[in-house]
């Protein structure tokens, strides 16, 4: 026997399609909405692409040396999801947390469970779903060309005014959100992509937004808004609701694998995006609702078995028709349909609710830490009401044109028992500080004197920088009528100087720039220059 | 009407140019030739001759032993020259009759067994099919006696021809239908005429479309037998998908076709019944296809049953260029089996010998099951081949049951399209083997 061939079972012959090309594909499809992303917010995005990219993949290929499983970043799908988290973030948060949600896609998500194929849930929503929790400010904070504003489904949530949202500028993508969420038209471009390369098939998708456009339509027309397809439009633009229809909802190992499980999962993507988006407390909804239902996955694949070819048929054969239905005829299907339904709307209207039912006693709790703040700054006032003529903008520019590195969030005018303005509490963010931002709300009397400082937000280094919330340090800027404040390591010998915090100069000098930064505010809007009615004329020069 | 076909399958490279224009060339073994006991499905057949005795062409030489068995006859003169175990094309070594070729080729009187039809009755027509020794020839090698013999033949409505002919490379049928049509039809007449409301489909993909016009031309006044054309798609001759393109009946793993009223033969099976009823000649021959890209000079050769696999690639000019090819497959791609050497004999069952000068699947490394679903969309059975096969690696026997397990039908399909290569057919067939011999014992 001198000729040995090799041998295996049949079949001898494979397609050419891998896992690599399949997730190739997948990259590809993303690169539109990518280099929107780069293109509408520049370096940061590009930074924060890479850095995903870059750490889940050697994240992937560290957690598997260490454990001494074979290495498999070739498969590419390590990119994929560095690439659809990067795409899921604001891009303002800082690279380090970046780092750090790719580590928890790769690592918690995705390889404690036992690498590709058996994560419970697309590592990449849950990476973005952890960042989320854990520092909400950041995660929800866009700026869009250089100034922080909300996105256009959280205008239209707040104002419920479909007036303040450009629906085409939403379709495009010239609008605040995460990098690759905003351009509608990009997103659709790679779905198609995917589409004809028959990466993924239109079932889930195509359930998911058209349960969720009926479901909003049914909202418009219940809540009086009547028949509204700019309504619909702005709805199916915003909030990444494309990036997670096609690019995550369809995610191979989290959706499932029956062909009436992707119809049903499609459904409950519907059901709860659109109770997370209208009756919930974020605007957009479609993260939770992506990982709430990954998890549902086991469960609909259980109730989805399909029928196999000629199931039953040989009841049939013999004239038994009663004997037909066994297992999973269509009918238990419905039944098991509607049970998941149900359960959905349950979980959903319950999950929805929780931010409801606590969503008023919290911003009790946030008021009257503001009322006993702006009392500490100016206790002889009786009561306070905001300034009505507040502009974000213009405020924003007196700081800048200033040259401060500060926000004005928020004036309020303080008033005495007999209702005469006696000056204001401005509340002031400072970007300067040593860790994070620092906020205070000062009095500010009407003739310009400062009545004092009282923190609302400082997380310096404690017995360094945290020092800054001591009475010493804060009654400094007490009653003092001033232009600008300024900080000395000498001892203050005039008014206008403060003693800076002994190793905590840097905290010393964002508080000084604070108070000094609200203090010109108030001396523009006394002015009248800073006021909303003032600004479009400002503007003109 | 659209054209007939199932749920799900495949589209692979079909690689049939190499020899479909290839008319088929009768090749006279010069060496022995083997003739295993067990060809077909069922028990071994008891051979009825001794070492040292002289057999003829088409003398009978071992004796069906059961119900569900099938003779054999020699397909060359000679002198037995041993009764032993040698490898067959599945790798098993089988209890085989070794016959010395004399080169002569000496015939026993064919013409003697032949009667005039009109005198038969039907239990004798299945009398000289049982004793031709003929299989189903698509490689199951259930006896066709068996198949045509059914507990109610009142409910016989269709005899099938399975000309789709859908694994990759084989054109052995093709050939079959375009050179002897008329040994086709009037073989299915034989058939038909053993029930009375049978009628007879001759099945086709639409990637044969001279054969489809050759054949529909001469049923044209024949009122029992209809051309039918498929779409081409792998596995359309699978029986239980060819019955359903062609009828709309479902047939599952627990019933047999006859139970839709439908027996299905393939082509060469037809043209074996023809020639053993009208020539009184038993199944001592039939086409081999030698093809592949390692293959010199692809052709369809009538072939002696028993010849040697080495003597039959020679015949086909030998490997290209005198390369070994790195795989032997007996059968197409996607069912056939890989041969590790081509010391065995060419069987009832070996539709071709297929020589890749690269074995692909060797290169690919099985990889996490990404849960794409792809197995899912193309299994005709319907069933789910990634949760099946997850279930075999745990033994799950249960587990497998229930998830319809059984309802595979080992096509292929899921291990052809799976992204991460892993062995899905492999492993579902693998479980389903063991549940049968389990459920035997």
């Amino acid at each position: 026997m001198d000729n040995t061939f090799k041998i295996s079972s049949s079949p001898h012959v494979r397609d050419k399609r891998s896992t690599q090309s399949i997730m190739l594909d997948v990259i590809i499809a993303l690169l539109p909405a990518t280099l929107f992303g780069i293109i509408n917010f520049e370096l940061n995005a590009m930074i924060l692409i890479l850095t995903c990219v870059v750490s889940c993949v050697l994240f992937e290929w560290l957690y598997q040396k260490m454990m001494n499983r074979k290495v498999t970043i070739g498969d590419l799908s390590a990119v994929v999801t560095g690439l659809l988290l990067a795409l899921n973030l604001s891009p303002d948060v800082p690279v380090w947390m970046a780092i750090l949600g790719s580590a928890f896609a790769i690592i918690i998500v995705k390889q404690l469970f036992g690498g590709l194929g058996f994560n419970f849930m697309n590592p990449a929503l849950g990476a973005r779903c952890f960042l989320l929790i854990s520092f909400a400010g950041r995660m929800t904070s866009f700026s869009y060309d250089g100034v922080t504003t909300a996105t256009p489904l959280a205008v239209l949530k707040n104002t419920g005014d479909l007036a303040n949202v450009n629906v085409l500028n939403m379709f495009l993508g010239n609008i605040p959100g995460t990098i690759g969420e905003t351009s509608v038209v990009c997103l659709l471009v790679g779905a198609a992509y995917l589409l004809i390369r028959r990466v993924i098939k239109p079932v889930i998708p195509f359930t998911y937004i058209g349960t969720f456009a009926v479901l909003i339509m049914i909202y418009a027309v219940a809540s009086g808004r009547g028949f509204d397809l700019t309504f619909l439009a702005a709805h199916l633009c915003g909030g990444g609701l494309m990036l997670g229809a096609f690019f995550m909802a369809t995610d191979y190992v989290t959706s499932p694998i029956t062909p009436a499980g992707k119809v049903v999962f499609g459904v409950i993507l519907g059901i709860l995006t659109f109770c997370f988006r209208i009756y919930g407390g974020s605007a957009e909804g479609v993260s939770y609702a992506i990982i709430f239902s990954n998890l549902l996955v086991p469960l609909i694949e259980r109730w989805t078995q399909p029928k196999s070819f000629g199931e039953g048929a040989e009841l049939a054969a013999q004239g038994d028709t009663a004997g037909t239905k066994s297992k999973m005829d269509t009918k238990s299907i419905v039944i098991a349909t509607i049970a998941i339904m149900i359960i959905t709307v349950i979980a959903g209207f319950a999950l929805a609710y929780v931010y409801k039912i606590t969503k008023d006693p919290i911003a009790v709790t946030e008021q009257k830490a503001k009322e006993e703040a702006y009392k500490a700054v100016f206790d002889d006032a009786d009561s306070f009401d905001s300034y009505a003529d507040f502009d974000v903008d213009a405020a924003a520019k007196v700081v800048s044109d200033a040259g401060y590195n500060a926000d004005i969030d928020e004036i309020v005018e303080a008033k005495d028992s007999d209702g005469s303005v006696l000056g204001y509490v401005v509340t002031v963010t400072s970007h300067e500080a040593y860790s994070g931002d620092l906020q205070l709300a000062m009095g500010v009397r009407a003739d310009g004197t400062t009545n004092g400082i009282s923190f609302l937000s400082l997380s310096e280094t404690a017995g360094l920088g945290m020092e800054a919330d001591t009475d010493s340090f804060k009654s400094q800027f007490a009653d003092k009528k001033v232009d600008k404040f300024q900080y000395t390591k000498s001892g203050a010998t005039v008014d206008e100087e403060i003693d800076a915090l002994s190793g905590a100069t840097i905290t010393t000098n964002a508080v000084t720039n604070a108070v000094n930064a609200g203090l010109e505010y108030v001396k523009a809007i006394n002015g009248g220059a800073a006021d909303s009615s003032a600004a479009s004329n400002g503007g003109d020069k | 009407m659209g054209l007939l076909t199932f749920l799900g399958g495949i589209h692979p490279y079909e690689g049939k140019e190499l020899s479909m224009e290839k008319p088929v060339r009768e090749y006279l073994p010069k060496g022995d030739c083997v003739y295993p006991l067990s060809q077909h499905i069922g028990a071994p057949a008891t051979p009825i001759v001794k070492k040292g005795d002289r057999v003829l062409v088409g003398q009978k030489i071992a004796e069906a032993s059961g119900f569900v068995s099938a003779n054999i006859h020699s397909s060359i003169s000679g002198k037995v020259k041993a009764i032993e175990p040698r490898y067959v094309p599945g790798g098993s070594k089988v209890e085989s009759i070794v016959v010395e070729n004399d080169g002569l080729f000496e015939e026993i009187d064919f013409a003697a067994n032949v009667k005039d039809l009109s005198t038969l009755y039907r239990e004798d027509v299945k009398e000289i099919i049982k004793e031709a020794g003929i299989v189903g020839m698509g490689g199951a090698g259930f006896p066709a006696n068996v198949k045509l013999a059914p507990k109610n033949e009142d409910a016989i409505d269709y005899i099938i021809v399975n000309g789709a002919e859908c694994e990759p490379y084989l054109t052995s049928d093709y050939r079959r239908m375009m050179e002897e049509p008329d040994k086709l039809i009037l073989g299915l007449e034989i058939c038909i005429n053993l029930f009375d409301h049978a009628k007879g489909i001759i099945a086709i993909e639409d990637n044969k479309p001279e054969a489809i016009e050759l054949l529909r031309n001469k049923v044209k006044d024949n009122d029992k037998i209809e051309v039918h054309v498929m779409k081409t798609k792998y596995p359309q001759g699978a029986e239980r998908q060819l019955i359903y393109a062609n009828t709309g009946r479902y047939v599952n793993s627990k019933m047999l076709p006859a139970d839709a009223g439908c027996i299905v033969h393939n082509v060469d099976t037809i043209v074996s019944i023809y020639e053993a009823v009208i020539e009184g000649r038993p199944l001592y021959t039939r086409i081999v296809t030698i093809t592949g890209d390692a293959i010199e000079n692809p052709c369809n050769l009538m072939v002696r049953i028993g010849t040697n696999c080495q003597e039959l690639i020679e015949a086909a000019g030998g490997f290209k260029d005198g390369v070994i090819p790195e795989k032997v497959i007996s059968g197409g791609p996607m069912m056939g089996k890989a041969l590790f050497s081509l010391d065995v004999p060419a069987t009832k069952g070996v539709s071709a010998l297929l020589c890749m000068s690269h074995d692909e699947v060797a290169d690919l490394e099985p990889s996490n099951c990404i849960r794409c679903g792809r197995c899912v969309d193309v299994c005709p059975g319907r069933i789910v081949p990634s949760m099946l096969a997850s279930l075999a690696e745990h033994g799950d026997t249960e587990g497998f049951l229930a998830h319809n397990g059984m309802e595979c039908c080992e096509c292929g399909c899921c291990s052809y399209v799976c992204p991460a290569k892993r062995h899905l057919t492999q492993t579902i067939a693998g479980t389903r083997k063991s549940i049968i011999a389990n459920k035997k014992k």
